[in-house]
């Protein structure tokens, strides 16, 4: 886990924007967009569903990436992980 | 090796069709290889004619309107684009109950969303919830 003064410096290969879904709208968006973003690099997933700040980080640790840290902004989460593979 | 779910849908209606693509999602994120069987009632929502149309409830019929004007609100995809989406994401295969099929009037695969894979009998969901990690009935 990073520091959320790292968290917000971090260089973000791809950002997905899934605020205003509900689950599991933020989890396909992710899952989508992943095949986008280069092995080493770091997708930051944009949601105003609370769920998905559990249901990232534990679907991006079981799927062997890892999850790097959550910035919470006004109404709406930045979740960050790495493409571990 | 992906893991594998199977999953019988029995059930024609529109809420837990809603909540079997929800589950489906959840799976597909997760790489599962997934073989969906329709059953009976199932059937009767996965005909090509009915797909659109069909408006029926199994639970709290009398909060039809709040629970699909919620579904408009939340951007909740319809039951059937779960599925679609599932089949992007991950290897889903759904298989058409035989004896489902003709009850509804449906004999060939064409009589089915676009989506389904086959017609299929009884064993193979059994054989395939057999090997399967995890195994629901909707």
């Amino acid at each position: 886990m990073l520091s959320q003064e790292e968290l917000k410096t971090l260089e973000v290969a791809k950002t997905v924007d899934a605020r205003g879904t509900a689950c599991p709208g933020p989890l396909l968006a992710a899952k989508r967009a992943l095949a986008e973003v280069p092995v080493g690099g770091v997708m930051e997933v944009l949601s105003s569903d609370e769920g998905t700040t559990k249901d990232i980080p534990k679907w991006a640790n079981k799927m062997g990436h890892e999850f790097l840290g959550i910035i919470e902004e006004a109404g709406y989460w930045r979740i960050f992980m790495k493409k571990m593979k | 090796m992906a893991k594998k779910m199977v999953m019988a849908i029995f059930s024609g209606s529109v809420d837990k069709l809603t909540a079997a693509g929800v589950v489906l999602s959840g799976a597909a994120a997760q790489d599962y290889e997934i073989d969906v069987y329709v059953l009976l009632m199932g059937a009767y929502a996965f005909k090509k004619e009915n797909v659109d149309t069909n408006t029926h409830m199994a639970e709290l019929q009398d909060k039809k309107e709040e629970f699909f004007a919620s579904l408009q609100r939340l951007k909740v995809p319809k039951w059937i684009d779960f599925f679609k989406q599932a089949k992007e994401l991950t290897n889903v295969k759904i298989h058409i109950c035989g004896l489902a099929g003709k009850i509804w009037g449906g004999e060939k695969l064409e009589d089915f969303v676009d989506i389904a894979d086959d017609i299929v009998g009884i064993g193979e969901y059994i054989s395939a919830a057999e090997e399967a990690d995890i195994s629901l009935f909707i």
